[in-house]
């Protein structure tokens, strides 16, 4: 008795929602990436369970293609956030305010 | 040259003067003077050439348009504008010598002679035009240069009252007389005289009759008739050549001209109207000037009588008889003024008539002038007074005998305040002592004096005229047998009472004689002449203040502090409102981020 | 049987989930991402996609997971700073989810997802035939990948350059 497509799209959907609570809600630059991290995730799941699914092998290829840039992204955001640390010695979300009016 | 071309250099010339005038000869005033005379010269024989050359001619360049409404600028050179142009050119040519020798100690010279050239130039411009916004347009100049040469003598406040009264009033006039173009265009789809000769909206009722009263309203303003009658005494406070020039012989006559001109679209509603006002103008005027002491007012005075007389005539329905006596009044009135300039001159400023006396020894030339003058003003027998009087009282007798009744009890009275003036004035010994020395003055006062004595002894009998006029002079009226007989008792008779009654009733004692025999009297006439001043203070003060300062608090808070500080606080709100969404903050983008996604989501799914 | 390893490894993987978003600790953090990792790659595993699972474990928990525990070791110096909880940002990013998953769950409703019957394991772990499908119908998209690697290479060492050492990167 595999459990249903539904249920997989929901799993997925609900780390996506998480994550995506994760976004909104935290202060700390870093935990804000992890999130994000997660709800790409999320995606593949989703992806993978489509693929299984409707028997064909396009989700599966296409979650490498999403492994690829999410280890690229997650590369160049760290440096990224490397970089602004040593502008402002914080990681705090809210030190990034330069554009408030 | 073409006589378009000496139009255009008679219309040109005082333009460049003036012009010339202000920016470079504004200290100069030996200088100054020599140019405006040179361009009056010019002017007058101009002026003469062209009514004598016989050419009659009109022409027209349009100068802005608005989609299908074009204003135009022409010249429209009848008999009517060649007899005026004379007038104007004759008079104002003597007006400027006078100055010559009457202004020679002015300091501010050249801006007096500035603004003569101006004069000059709106005046020629009224009489050339050929359609009515070009007339409103060189009417307002000509209200200008009246307003500036009235306030010539700056450092007076009543010269500068003076001079603001006479541009108020005369704008309301005017008010009507705007209304009655936009009216006329609206109605007659053209302001063009030689169009609106053609055909106008004659059947339309009310407009056929609004019209010419609207623009009669112009004529009320300019030529000073009731009720707007009041600017025209305190306007002397100018100097006595403008007086002459401008609110004698010349501006006050355009209003005049006005009305011959849109003789077209006259209605008999609205010329009842007309000769009324005029009639009771030349009324009221006669029975104010008969208390008056400063001999510009009297005078003044006369000029408004004489100018009801003419608005009489032609509302009586005869362009003929209104101009006739336009010219031979340009020529003793004008005369007249400059006599009491020279008087003037010649006991040192003093205007008082009962500060004079004994004249007629000491200054021979402008008392016999004056006589002739006045004179002619009063209508003796063979001077040009006489006829174009007796042309208007025929056209009264013949077509309203209320009014020819009116008209020759103020023949009376004019006989009567002039003799007053004139025996005051010349005869009897000198009551003061700027009368005992009183001199005669240089040939630059005596020769227009004389020139235009000449003219108010024979201006009279028209039909000398060369047939250059004949076209106007055509249309005065003449009296045939029994009428003829009527009307000419008539004057010899009020002529004999009135000049009869002055003479014996007035002493040269120095004080007024009815102010002392009659004090009831007296009082009644000055208290008649100040009624309207009275009248125009209370609504101006009482009335026209409070509406005034309603309104200026309704500008202050209304539009001010509503509309437009109102407007600019919603700007302003709205900046704030947006601004606030620059919060700079991750998380508020990414809920804006959730937000549309949401609204598509909703879009997509049909529920929006 | 199924079932049952479903549900505990989602619970897992949604427990963890939870773990990273409010653990005070960024290093907390990570390790419950690594562990939801794992519960993700079983969920692989259960969907018969064994070289993915395999795969997700190598890159994502053993590349990009230790890079991140890398800087946070390396920015995060203070120890976990105080996590302030604001009632109104947390109601509201709850409501956002709720939204999140309200909208998704309408999807999959409207879409009618589960009408079609699962395929057997026919298709899945075959190495084979995913390099096939890399190397034909994907070919493009590899390419571009390679290029996007090359690219953030490059971004992250000019990025990395300390400011004003124009010339000699650290």
């Amino acid at each position: 008795m595999t459990p249903s497509l539904d249920s997989y799209v929901m799993l997925s959907a609900a780390l996506f929602a998480i994550g995506f609570l994760g976004v909104l809600v935290r202060r700390n630059t870093l935990v804000i990436y992890m999130c994000l991290e997660l709800m790409l995730v999320a995606a593949t799941l989703a992806l993978v369970a489509f693929s299984r699914f409707n028997g064909t092998e396009d989700g599966d290829v296409f979650v490498f293609f999403i492994l690829t840039v999410a280890a690229a992204e997650v590369a160049v955001g760290l440096a990224i956030i490397v970089a602004l640390f040593r502008a402002r010695q914080t990681v705090q979300v809210e030190s990034l305010d330069s554009l408030r009016h | 040259m073409t006589p378009l071309q000496t139009a255009l250099y008679v219309l040109l010339a005082p333009l460049a003067s003036a012009a010339l005038i202000t920016l470079f000869l504004c200290r100069r005033g030996a200088a100054a003077s020599a140019v405006s005379v040179a361009a009056a010269a010019l002017v007058a024989y101009g002026a003469l050439a062209l009514a004598f050359g016989g050419d009659r001619f009109t022409a027209s360049w349009e100068w802005l348009r608005f989609g299908s409404f074009a204003i135009a600028i022409g010249f429209n050179y009848d008999d009517l504008a060649a007899l005026m142009l004379s007038i104007v050119g004759v008079v104002g040519l003597c007006v400027h010598v006078f100055s010559l020798g009457y202004m020679r100690d002015d300091a501010a010279k050249a801006r007096y002679f500035g603004g003569l050239s101006i004069f000059m130039f709106s005046m020629i411009g009224i009489v050339l035009a050929d359609n009515l916004f070009m007339m409103f347009i060189f009417w307002e100049l000509v209200g200008f240069s009246s307003y500036f040469l009235i306030n010539h003598w700056r450092e007076r406040t009543s010269a500068s009252d003076a001079a603001k009264k006479a541009f108020i009033v005369n704008r309301v006039g005017d008010f009507g007389f705007l209304l009655g173009i936009i009216l006329c265009y609206w109605a007659n789809g053209t302001v063009s005289l030689a169009a609106l000769g053609a055909d106008h909206a004659s059947s339309h009722a009310v407009y056929s009759r609004l019209i010419p009263l609207l623009l009669f309203c112009g004529a009320v303003g300019k030529s000073a008739q009731l009720p707007l009658q009041v600017w025209l005494p305190d306007a002397m406070e100018g100097p006595t050549p403008v007086s002459a020039l401008i609110h004698a012989a010349t501006m006050v006559a355009a209003g005049i001209y006005m009305l011959c001109r849109i003789n077209v679209l006259m209605v008999p509603e609205a010329q009842t109207v007309i000769a009324w006002v005029g009639t009771l103008t030349a009324l009221y005027a006669a029975l104010c000037a008969v208390t008056q002491r400063d001999i510009k007012k009297v005078l003044a005075y006369s000029t408004l009588s004489q100018l009801g007389y003419m608005v009489a005539a032609f509302g009586l329905g005869s362009v003929g008889a209104a101009m006739f006596h336009l010219t031979t009044h340009a020529f003793f009135k004008a005369l007249l003024f400059l006599g009491a300039g020279s008087v003037i001159v010649g006991c040192h400023h003093e205007q008082d008539i009962f500060m004079m006396g004994g004249l007629r020894r000491r200054m021979p030339v402008t008392f016999w002038t004056f006589t002739i003058a006045v004179a002619a003003i009063v209508g003796l027998p063979g001077l040009a007074g006489f006829f174009s009087k007796d042309a208007i009282l025929v056209l009264a007798f013949e077509n309203n005998r209320a009014v020819f009744a009116a008209l020759a009890f103020t023949a009376i009275l004019t006989a009567f305040y002039m003799l007053r003036l004139w025996k005051i004035v010349f005869l009897g010994a000198s009551r003061a002592d700027s009368a005992r020395d009183a001199h005669e003055g240089g040939i630059s006062l005596t020769a227009p004096l004389v020139l235009l004595a000449v003219l108010s002894a024979v201006g009279g009998y028209w039909r000398a005229y060369p047939r250059a006029f004949g076209g106007v002079f055509s249309q005065i009226p003449e009296a045939l047998g029994a009428t003829h007989a009527i009307v000419l008792a008539t004057s010899l008779v009020v002529l004999l009472v009135g000049a009869g009654t002055a003479l014996a009733f007035y002493s040269t004692d120095g004080s007024d004689s009815l102010e002392r025999k009659s004090p009831a009297v007296f009082g009644f006439l000055v208290a008649l002449r100040t009624s309207f001043d009275a009248a125009y203070d209370y609504y101006v003060a009482r009335i026209q203040q409070r509406a005034a300062m309603i309104l200026n608090f309704v500008d202050i808070v209304g539009l001010a502090g509503v509309v437009v500080r109102g407007l600019a606080g919603v700007a302003e709100n709205i900046g704030f409102g947006v601004r606030a969404l620059h919060t700079g903050r991750l998380s508020n983008y990414v809920y804006w981020f959730l937000g549309g996604v949401v609204v598509l989501w909703a879009y997509a799914a049909g529920v929006l | 049987m199924e079932q049952i390893a479903f549900i505990s490894l989602s619970v897992l993987t949604l427990a963890c989930a939870l773990g990273v978003v409010l653990s005070k600790n960024a290093v907390n953090g990570a390790m419950c991402l690594l562990l939801c990792l794992a519960g993700i790659a079983g969920l692989f595993v259960q969907l018969h996609a064994y070289l993915l699972a395999f795969v997700l474990v190598l890159v994502y928990a053993g590349a990009v997971v230790a890079l991140f525990l890398f800087i946070i070791m390396l920015l995060d110096m203070q120890g976990g700073q105080p996590w302030r909880f604001h009632v109104p940002e947390a109601l509201a990013g709850f409501i956002a989810a709720a939204l999140l998953v309200t909208g998704l769950d309408l999807l999959a409703v409207r879409g009618h997802l589960g009408a079609g019957p699962a395929v057997g394991a026919t298709v899945g772990s075959s190495l084979k035939l995913y390099a096939y499908q890399l190397f034909t119908t994907y070919l493009l998209p590899v390419q571009v990948m390679g290029f996007l690697l090359l690219i953030a290479m490059l971004g992250v060492i000019v990025i990395s350059r300390r400011v004003g050492e124009a010339g000699a990167p650290k």
